[in-house]
């Protein structure tokens, strides 16, 4: 379970977020709504541990991670995942190598397996040996979950994961993934601008307003 | 996570504060009083100096523009006859000293030349003094220098997504249109830094200005100190060089502006088809630049090295050979290792603007003649010296002196600009997100370093390696004031033959260096290639 309490960010003298809180249940997938500025990628970027922040807490399954504005615990050793909006795939790496990023330290043939294994959940079999340039928007974007999937972390951040694909590709993206997740059942964060995708990929709902976050 | 931050801080700031030392040393001299002899250079030599100075580095900056810049965009974006070999190819004039282009370009445009002689005898054109005026030196240093433009600028046009170019096209914009509104602007701080790398070699010069008698700043710090035995007026004349280099790196920094064109997408289609005439058109150009800066030198040294081989060659060419060696070697790894330290990207966010700023002062001595940079190292040396014998009662003078390591600190201070630049250029390169999702994953920052940064700014180093090696092994007039006894290189040959004007004979340890720059460039394009 994720709680983040009175979370405040601000930039330059504007305030973005003020006394922002958010609770996630375990295995729950949550959508993130709000106007473009509203702050939501500031808020999932300070759950990350990315931003700072005037202050702000957050606890995931426990344990503290920030306390009063203060990250406690550094991004590397959170165990949240994030997949970003423009996928940041590795571009002098490969596939294999991309996914395999985050479990390094297992050996070759357990990391062959698991990869093997993410590949067939994402349903894109064999193409370990490929650069991401070599693949298309939405097989990079499958990718990128793969990778952030690898070490399963406790919390996955997705921000506008879906937001370059075209519609008729995005709808069918949106459940594969959401079976995906539902599958691993990790809890989840989706930021979107789109009502209807938050809609058909989320358990809850939520949306900054006013610098707060509302819950539909 | 913030005091390692801060902690690494500290250390890379003391790092790049001492390579700038040789900087203060030079700047120092302002504290001294003033001299009569200063006056004298101020009014009498000052404004010409400035003026000659001034039309030299416009002549020079505008002629590698536009030179290295046509060249890269024909290259990278149209398909055109010799294309691919040609593309290396231009990376050859790297290989030459510009001493070297100098005095063959003398030997043979010069009065006793063969063209001088075979205008006289068949068309009967009285001769004419080709060192006089402003063109010749332009030319020869355009020549070259086009490479570093020439090289910045490649690897721009190679990242511009070729969407951008076709979305041009698809507007109606005409080639040349889609060259100056799209390609350019793209490019710009890259055609902008390997501006400012040549304008500080053209101020840093000595070997060609001296062999044309044109007066520059360099010539003048050389006057001062060798014919008037004043090293406070050198230092002086030195340090306004210094501020120079200054504006030239602000202006720099304002031509890349704030826009950070992030892209590490390279592909390998053409834009343009020049098919037919014009085809070879370009290909006639872009040749007839490679024969001017490369083959015909070239040519014209082995010549030369072939009619008085058996006069100059010895067994004291393995040991000039060896000390080049040794030297570039340990030089270029040094280098490039603090460069890239110096540009890694995981400090970017965090660095505060002192620390910026130091990094700035640790990439001046590109502009400062190496002779200047030897001085202001054993100006330095003697008063750290001076210091030991008050504390310690013995002077380290003999440790630091005509040592292998005060020549390295002089290659390290006076090159770090040209690895800098190009690393740190790879380091911009990088989107931050890379490193973000890499510390999501787990990533300690050592392995952030090693598995995402370093190969992701690989090109950058190894680009930024291979120019430094060579420019080392080129480099004259620090290897001759700091060397070691028994460290005669083949450069200090090349000086010592060529100031007596043996120019025949001081094309045989020309050719090593040429064949031994053309093999580093031969490498750097066989690892450039392999990947991307
Ligand atoms: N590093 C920064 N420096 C200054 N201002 C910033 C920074 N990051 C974000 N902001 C500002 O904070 C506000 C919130 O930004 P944020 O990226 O969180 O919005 P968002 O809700 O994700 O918007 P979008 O839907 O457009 O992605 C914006 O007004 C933005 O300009
Ligand atoms: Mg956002």
């Amino acid at each position: 379970m994720l709680s983040v309490s009175n979370l405040s960010i601000s930039f330059d003298e504007s305030q973005v977020l003020e006394g922002f809180n958010l609770s996630v249940e375990s295995g729950d997938i949550f959508a993130l709504l709000g106007d473009s500025g509203s702050g939501k990628s500031s808020a999932l970027r300070f759950i990350a541990g990315l931003e700072n922040a005037m202050n702000g807490s957050v606890v995931l399954d426990g344990a503290d991670l920030s306390l009063n504005g203060v990250h406690s615990v550094k991004p590397e050793l959170r165990e949240i995942g994030m997949v970003f909006q423009d996928y940041a795939l590795f571009p002098h790496m490969t596939v294999f190598q991309n996914i395999s990023f985050g479990i390094d330290h297992l050996s070759k043939k357990s990391k062959t397996e698991k990869v093997a294994s993410l590949l067939e959940l994402i349903s894109l079999k064999g193409i370990e040996k490929k650069y991401p340039h070599q693949l298309s928007g939405g097989e990079q974007q499958r990718v990128s979950l793969a990778r952030a999937l690898a070490n399963s972390p406790k919390l996955l951040l997705l921000d506008e994961p879906f937001s370059s694909l075209d519609k008729s590709h995005r709808d069918e993206l949106v459940k594969d993934v959401r079976s995906i997740l539902k599958k691993q059942s990790v809890t989840s964060i989706l930021v979107t601008h789109d009502e209807a995708e938050a809609k058909a990929f989320a358990d809850k709902i939520g949306k900054i307003e006013k610098k707060q976050l509302f819950i539909n | 996570m913030k005091e390692i931050l801060i902690k690494s801080n500290i250390w890379v700031g003391a790092l790049a504060l001492a390579i700038a030392l040789p900087i203060f040393v030079v700047g120092s001299a302002w504290l001294l009083p003033g001299t009569d002899l200063w006056s004298h250079f101020a009014q009498t030599l000052l404004p010409e100096l400035v003026s000659s100075t001034l039309i030299l580095l416009i002549g020079v900056g505008i002629g590698v523009s536009v030179l290295g810049t046509v060249l890269a965009y024909l290259v990278v974006m149209v398909d055109f006859p010799g294309r691919a070999w040609l593309e290396w190819a231009l990376f050859l004039p790297f290989a030459i000293p510009a001493y070297v282009l100098a005095f063959v370009y003398l030997g043979v445009f010069d009065y006793s030349g063969y063209v001088q002689v075979w205008l006289r005898e068949y068309l009967g054109i009285p001769g004419f003094d080709i060192r006089s005026g402003h063109w010749a030196i332009i030319l020869t240093f355009v020549l070259v220098f086009y490479p570093y433009v020439y090289m910045m600028a490649r690897a721009s046009f190679k990242r511009q997504k070729i969407q951008m170019i076709e979305a041009g096209k698809m507007l109606g914009a005409k080639p040349l249109r889609v060259f100056w509104r799209i390609s350019v602007p793209l490019a710009r701080p890259a055609i902008a830094a390997g501006l400012l790398v040549t304008l500080m070699e053209t101020l840093a010069d000595f070997g060609v200005v001296s062999l044309f008698n044109y007066s520059t700043f360099t010539t003048a710090i050389y006057s001062a100190w060798g014919d008037f035995r004043s090293i406070e007026v050198a230092a002086q004349l030195a340090s306004l060089l210094v501020v120079v280099s200054f504006f030239l790196i602000y202006f720099e920094r304002k031509a890349r502006g704030k826009a950070k064109y992030y892209s590490s997408d390279v592909s390998n289609i053409k834009a343009y088809y020049a098919k037919g005439l014009t085809g070879w058109l370009i290909f006639l150009f872009v040749f007839g630049v490679f024969m001017l800066s490369f083959a015909m030198p070239l040519l014209q040294i082995l010549i030369w090295s072939v009619e008085v081989f058996t006069l100059e060659w010895s067994d004291r060419y393995f040991d000039y050979f060896a000390s080049s060696g040794i030297l570039t070697i340990s030089a270029t790894a040094l280098i490039v290792v603090i460069a890239t330290i110096l540009a890694l990207p995981s400090r970017r966010k965090s660095e505060s603007k002192t620390l910026q700023l130091l990094i700035r002062f640790s990439t001046l001595g590109y502009a400062l003649p190496g002779s200047v940079m030897a001085v202001g190292l054993l100006y330095g040396v003697q008063n750290i010296s001076l210091i030991s014998i008050y504390f310690a009662g013995s002077s380290i003078n003999h440790i630091l002196f005509g040592s292998v390591a005060l020549l390295l600190f002089a290659y390290v201070s006076r090159f770090m600009a040209i690895a800098y630049n190009s690393t740190s250029a790879s380091s911009e390169q990088i989107k931050p997100v890379y490193g973000q999702s890499a510390k999501l994953l787990g990533a300690s920052r050592l392995r952030l370093i090693q598995k995402v940064y370093l190969p992701m700014m690989m090109p950058g180093i190894l680009a930024g390696g291979l120019l430094v090696a060579v420019d080392v092994m080129k480099e004259l007039p620090a290897t001759y004031l700091l060397r070691p006894f028994g460290w005669d290189t083949l450069a200090i040959r090349v000086f010592e033959l060529s100031s007596e004007g043996l120019y025949e004979r001081a094309a045989i340890p020309a050719l090593i260096m040429v064949v031994f720059g053309a093999i580093i460039m031969l490498i750097f394009n066989k690892l450039d290639s392999e990947k991307y």
